[in-house]
């Protein structure tokens, strides 16, 4: 299904509204330091309010059946609120991982406590080195006497690995790399949060001592799932750097237009207000980037992959650029822990480096490209 | 999204290429050492070669003309077609899968700028004299806009003209006119009122550029060419009824053409230089020059590509807006801006992979090439409106930034 432009207007307004009134920045500011670091009661409401979970899981598992544009149009508006929820890990990572294997029975075991909003997910695959590379993977999975899976090994730089009820892991069997489902309460789980450079994204190091695992689609196929599900994660994780990036142009030119110095507004100074329009350049380019590429992945153009790539690295420059420029024009005060200035800065470079950073999808961009 | 009327649109203009021309080679497509390796953004043709190639542009437009693709925005009682900018940025897109004669010599400045101007502001005689002669090819269009002191501030030029009985008398000098010296008309902002604040005292006629008193010389520009000139006015006789707008009101007259400016400039993507925003290009010149695996190389490759195709993206989308009726926001300025500095960081990415390729010719295919590009890049930052102007502009009418307080020197010429 595809929403028409006015429809995307309506559902970028019902999202701002709602995350206005249930993330404000105090909420946000309370919730980076508490455990878990999203309030399950605002969740559930922006389940059954706004149905957002389900937004993009097909209708035979109990979703909407839209596609990743609308999903961007929320992930833009939970960028530039930073929003605290299990989101990105339950929505982009672990439902798609499960669409990308194929393996209909799991899907439909699955994605329907998913789009209902009562399960929450994510997706563990980097280990301690952070790669995101399927081919880097070191945990194992091996059959047990009764024709089930152990897991062993350990996973870290796991979005919500803390709280997340079902968690898909990629492990290695004789075949490859292949996916797993885990439940939270499953024997020989253990999990600790790992202090995080941006407190408001939750991530946790998971031990798994021979827990028992589900195998998801087919053995060996953690690759191309991987490179799939990385693929659609990259570009919501665009749609929610742009957003970020939008918020930080918008606080720079309102604050440029009030402060004072010299008996004029600092944005009437010309090194300002170029940084300003250097930012909204940025900007630009991010959103037509991460747009473009959510609109391709619907229509399942070929183009689609060489998108992604530019749509990450587009949206990670330009959100670190804007987080960077928004504190230089607010001095001395943006510079405080009381200024939000510095939650965006930290949401900017953790998402420019979440999967791998510029050294990473430079090259997966020229890959994609034949280069 | 496109409509019927649209699909028909494509439909007739496919035929008519097809009748006229043959489909355009990809030029973004290479095989090492094959074919020309011209990176030229300016001409530097030797002036026999420069006439033919101005020469087939005009009968490029007079066939376009003659068959109702010359001037599709425009008005019919002035030879147009009476169609939507839509529909003319849709035939621009069917005919650049086309090999056609590049027109740009006629099109960027005249019809693109000075065309829209002279239907907005001369007298019906005017436009029935010059439009229809514009857009058949047969008159070409220059900007007599800036001077050595009124560049950035255009509102300062200082070229006079007096009015005397029906005529007005010219006296001064134009710079960096682009197509002059093929020109046959120039739209020239002078002062005619130095008293009056400066946007308020300037007036714009429309000059044939034969008439007496007129002295184009041409100006060596960095490239080594000479696309540009300087335009000496003396006792220049303009009758009255080649006025555009109100006398002292020129300034209205000027800014049609700056709007047109900045919607024509950066649009032209086509042409040698496209190889150089080419993945496959630039791919195969690190094949070339045993530079493929270099990582710092590969990863500044891949920082240009990125906002190379973000570009795109951005084009795209405006394209999509246009197409859906729905005006651009600021995806055409900041457009312009990326193709200056796309372009200037392509050359000096090639640059860097070339090595001393570039500092003197080895007669190797694809290498020392590069210099005409790299030598025209400065330009692209400058004309049309500098980069720092482009951003004062997006920072003020974008953002809403203050602009910035008059200095003592405007007050004085204001009070
Ligand atoms: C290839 C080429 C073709 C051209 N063709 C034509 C043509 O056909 N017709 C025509 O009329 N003109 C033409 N021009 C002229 C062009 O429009 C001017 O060069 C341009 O507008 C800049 O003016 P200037 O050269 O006087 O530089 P200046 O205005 O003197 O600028 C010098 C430097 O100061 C900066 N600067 C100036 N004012 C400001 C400000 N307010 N804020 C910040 N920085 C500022 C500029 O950005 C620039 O970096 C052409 C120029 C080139 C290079």
């Amino acid at each position: 299904m595809t929403a028409d432009e006015s429809e995307l207007r309506e559902l970028r307004a019902s999202v701002r509204e709602f995350l206005e009134a249930k993330s404000p920045e105090e909420a946000v500011r309370k919730l980076m330091e508490s455990e878990p670091r999203f309030d399950p009661a605002v969740w559930s409401q922006a389940a059954d309010q706004l149905r957002l979970p389900g937004l993009a899981i097909p209708e035979e598992y109990g979703g909407d059946g839209f596609g990743l544009v609308e999903v961007g149009v929320v992930l833009e508006e939970m960028g530039r609120t930073l929003f605290c929820a299990p989101f990105f890990a339950t929505v982009l990572l672990a439902a798609q991982a499960l669409l990308a294997s194929g393996d209909g029975d799991a899907c439909a075991r699955l994605l329907p406590g998913i789009a209902a909003g009562r399960t929450t997910a994510t997706l563990a695959v980097a280990e301690d080195h952070g790669s995101w590379d399927p081919a880097m993977v070191s945990a194992r999975a091996v059959l047990d006497g009764d024709g089930g899976w152990t897991v062993r090994g350990r996973k870290c730089f796991v979005l919500d690995g803390t709280t997340a009820d079902l968690i898909l892991v990629v492990a290695r069997t004789v075949a490859g790399p292949t996916l797993f489902a885990v439940e939270r309460d499953a024997t020989g789980l253990a999990a600790e949060p790992m202090q995080t450079l941006d407190a408001t994204r939750a991530m946790a190091r998971l031990t798994l001592d021979a827990v028992p695992a589900t195998l998801v689609g087919t053995q060996g196929a953690g690759g191309r799932i991987m490179a799939k599900v990385l693929d659609i994660a990259s570009v919501g994780l665009a749609a929610e750097q742009a957003g970020g990036a939008r918020r930080c142009l918008e606080a720079s030119a309102d604050y440029a237009r009030v402060r004072h110095q010299f008996g004029r507004p600092i944005g009437s100074f010309q090194a300002v207000k170029h940084k300003c329009a250097d930012m909204l350049v940025q900007v630009e380019l991010a959103e037509a980037a991460s747009r473009e590429a959510a609109r391709l992945a619907d229509e399942d153009s070929p183009d689609f992959p060489v998108a992604a790539a530019v749509a990450h690295a587009c949206c990670s420059r330009a959100y670190m650029l804007a987080a960077m420029e928004t504190i230089q024009v607010h001095g001395g005060i943006g510079f405080t822990w009381e200024h939000p200035a510095h939650l965006y800065f930290r949401r900017a470079k953790s998402s420019q480096l979440l999967f791998g950073g510029p050294a990473v999808y430079h090259e997966r961009l020229l890959d994609r490209l034949g280069i | 999204m496109e409509s019927d009327d649209m699909q028909d649109f494509a439909a007739e203009a496919r035929r008519f290429l097809d009748a006229h021309v043959a489909k355009a080679p990809d030029r973004t497509a290479v095989t090492w050492g094959e074919g020309d390796d011209s990176m030229a953004y300016f001409s530097s043709l030797p002036p026999d070669e420069e006439r033919e190639f101005v020469q087939r542009a005009r009968e490029w437009q007079r066939i376009r003309y003659e068959n109702g693709f010359g001037w599709i925005t425009g008005p019919v009682e002035y030879g147009g077609r009476g169609l939507t900018p839509v529909h003319d940025l849709l035939y621009d897109a069917v005919e650049s899968e086309y090999d056609v004669a590049d027109t740009g010599v006629l099109s960027v400045i005249g019809l693109g700028m000075i065309g829209p101007t002279i239907l907005a502001h001369a007298q019906p005689h005017i436009k029935d004299r010059w439009l229809p002669a514009m857009y058949r090819g047969d008159a070409i269009a220059c900007q007599l806009f800036s001077e050595p002191g009124a560049g950035s501030d255009l509102a300062s030029v200082t070229t006079r003209a007096v009015r005397e009985g029906e005529d007005w008398v010219l006296n001064g000098q134009k710079v960096w006119t682009s197509v002059a010296q093929h020109s046959q008309i120039g739209l020239a902002l002078t002062r005619t009122n130095p008293d009056a604040p400066k946007h308020r005292g300037i007036t714009a006629f429309l000059v044939p550029m034969d008439t007496p008193g007129v002295e184009v010389r041409p100006l060596r520009q960095m490239t080594g060419g000479a696309d540009f000139n300087e335009v000496f006015l003396t006792d220049v006789r303009i009758p009255d009824d080649h006025r555009l707008g109100e006398v002292d009101g020129g300034w209205t007259v000027a800014l049609t053409t700056l709007m047109n400016e900045r919607a024509t400039v950066g649009s032209e993507g086509v042409g040698p230089v496209a190889a150089a925003l080419s993945p496959d290009h630039l791919s195969a010149l690190m094949r070339a020059t045993w530079t493929w695996d270099d990582r710092a190389l590969r990863a500044r490759l891949a920082e240009l590509l990125v906002d190379v195709l973000a570009t795109e993206h951005l084009n795209a989308r405006a394209l999509r807006k246009l197409r859906g009726g729905i005006a651009p926001g600021p995806e055409m300025s900041v457009s312009k801006l990326m193709y200056g500095q796309n372009l200037t960081r392509a050359a000096h990415f090639v640059s860097d992979v070339l090595g001393p390729r570039i500092i003197a010719d080895t007669g190797q295919w694809g290498t020392y090439a590069w210099t005409e590009l790299l030598l025209a890049t400065p330009a692209l930052r400058i004309l049309g409106g500098t980069e720092e102007i482009m951003k004062n502009i997006l920072a003020e009418r974008v953002l809403g930034l203050p602009k910035e307080p008059a200095t003592p020197a405007a007050k004085e010429v204001r009070s």
